[in-house]
């Protein structure tokens, strides 16, 4: 969390380069999400370390399905990165963004949890097969710059060089931010949400499968 | 034997494996192992990579097999391992407790795991089984090595399975410890449990095991009872440490078993006879006798006739020396 939060002040306060009027505003939906999905990925690690210390065992010789273990997983990862966001979007605040309305506060989250939840069956999943925790640190962090720089977190669209722009469209960080983003403008944005709800629906499918067919 | 009494055997058996065999690529880890268990406290014992783990693994529904099947409280292990789950515990050997979690709140959470009726007094009850009460709402950080199997052993019987598996039990603990989970594990089996133990320490399965199989290379070598096994040796074990030259001697009731280092190891009907009979045999045939001993067979020397005294070359398990060496957490 110390990085986002790190990102937020640099950005807001210090960065000279200004792509839009009131950076601070365009940056935050970034960095909230950027947020979830250090935390997501770093949840990924909670079932390394279960691994590692038997207690993975111990829960597959439980009655309840394997499934359940995925679920209890991603409540726990997915609310940890929104406490995490909460406290990002209160120094935004501080530092002088603009508040978000009730409605639009409601939809920052809803957006944020399913982004979240997405992200962390597919960190709890990928946990799995990948064998210790070092290996699972630099898969972590191969992925999480790569995705934060290639979305739309840092600058809008129109102001992407060529290569960038298609990337970031495709981006599932992106259509977080973007959703967020719209938020602010007063309408719902629909498409963004109904993207990340099918992609989570998939990842989620794909986990459950993986955690039923799991064995030592 | 008639049908009823088979019947009566084979429903009364709680464990029943089929043939059950388990492949990684081209090395057979258990092979084809037919056993079957019922209200005791059955042993298995073999060296490193010997099976046993993967035995508990398979029976556990841990693990699939590769061919064959096991049956437990009469459920199939691959077509309803939920059933098997509901009716089994497994506590492995890396004594995972949650060590942010009280003593109670560890057996707590699995009472309500096991989804059963009464948690709380099930809780309870299986701490005061354990001798965990009055420590039971210390941090699990706090526990002894002792104190943290005996919590694993409280979660694992807070839903009355009809068998236990424990993998290692007393690895890492000190004499007294071990024996007080002996002493548990004894009280269990009396009340009608099944559990089955995989276990290093001879000594112990001598011990409390009521019935002990000796496994190697996914084979099982013999399953008796420890004094049949240790009958499998003749009464006594005559052992010569010599210097210089090994010939072979022959002297009547005595059976060259193997030769280790130094040490020459023999088996004799009445070692005390036998002892300077061999010596004289072996001064004869030029060897020079340094030292020489004679003991009785323990479970031990059953095992190194069995399995022979090749090195452990399985891969190092950096978990399993941790646990073997005490630590915690």
């Amino acid at each position: 969390m110390v990085m986002p939060a790190a990102w937020l002040v640099f950005v807001g306060l210090a960065l000279p380069i200004r792509f839009t009027d009131n950076y601070i505003d365009f940056v935050t939906p970034g960095i909230l999400a950027m947020t979830i999905l250090s935390a997501s990925l770093a949840g990924g690690g909670l079932l390394i370390l279960d691994r590692m210390l038997g207690f993975f065992n111990k829960f597959l010789a439980l009655p309840p399905p394997r499934e359940s273990i995925l679920f209890g997983k991603i409540l726990v990862i997915t609310i940890r990165g929104i406490i995490q966001s909460t406290i990002i979007l209160f120094f935004a605040f501080l530092l002088g963004a603009r508040l978000y309305s009730p409605v639009q506060l409601v939809g920052t989250y809803f957006i944020l949890f399913i982004f979240g939840a997405l992200l962390s069956a597919a960190a709890t999943t990928i946990a799995i097969y990948v064998d210790d925790h070092d290996q699972y640190a630099a898969v972590n962090a191969m992925i999480s710059m790569p995705v934060f720089f290639t979305s739309s977190a840092m600058m809008p669209y129109d102001q992407m060089p060529a290569w960038l722009s298609p990337i970031a469209h495709i981006n599932p960080l992106s259509f977080a931010i973007d959703g967020i983003r719209i938020l602010q403008t007063g309408t719902v944005p629909v498409t963004q949400i109904g993207l990340l709800t099918v992609l989570c629906a998939g990842i989620l499918g794909l986990a459950v499968h993986a955690f039923r067919k799991v064995k030592i | 034997m008639n049908i009823s009494s088979i019947r009566n055997q084979v429903s009364e058996s709680t464990i029943i494996t089929y043939n059950l065999t388990k492949k990684f690529g081209k090395v057979c880890a258990v092979n084809r192992m037919n056993i079957t268990v019922g209200n005791e406290i059955f042993g298995i014992l073999g060296p490193n990579g010997s099976g046993k783990t993967t035995t508990v693994l398979m029976l556990t529904t841990l693990l699939d097999p590769t061919d064959g099947t096991a049956q437990i409280c009469g459920f199939d292990i691959q077509k309803e391992p939920r059933k098997v789950r509901e009716s089994i515990s497994y506590v492995p050997q890396d004594m995972a407790v949650d060590v942010r979690l009280t003593g109670r709140e560890n057996v707590m959470m699995f009472a309500e795991l096991y989804g059963i009726q009464n948690p709380a007094q099930k809780t309870e009850e299986a701490l005061r089984v354990l001798d965990l009460s009055d420590r039971a709402d210390d941090l699990a950080k706090v526990y002894s090595g002792g104190m943290r199997r005996r919590l694993e052993l409280a979660q694992a019987l807070v839903h009355n399975p009809k068998v236990l598996f424990l993998d290692e039990p007393t690895v890492g603990l000190d004499v007294a410890a071990r024996k007080k989970i002996w002493e548990h594990i004894i009280d269990l089996r009396k009340q009608g449990m099944t559990i089955f133990v995989t276990t290093h320490y001879m000594d112990e399965a001598d011990r409390y095991c009521d019935r002990v199989a000796i496994i190697d290379k996914g084979i099982i070598q013999a399953i008796d009872t420890p004094d049949n096994l240790k009958s499998m040796i003749s009464k006594d074990i005559i052992s010569f440490s010599v210097t210089g030259q090994v010939e072979k001697i022959e002297v009547p009731g005595v059976t060259f078993a193997f030769m280790e280092g130094d040490e020459l190891v023999f088996y004799a009907d009445h070692g005390d006879h036998a002892l300077p009979r061999v010596k004289d045999a072996l001064t004869e045939a030029g060897v020079q006798v340094t030292a020489m001993s004679i003991r009785k067979p323990s479970l031990d020397d059953v095992f190194l006739h069995l399995v022979g005294t090749e090195e452990d070359s399985s891969p190092f398990k950096l978990s399993t020396f941790r646990n073997a060496m005490g630590r915690r957490g």
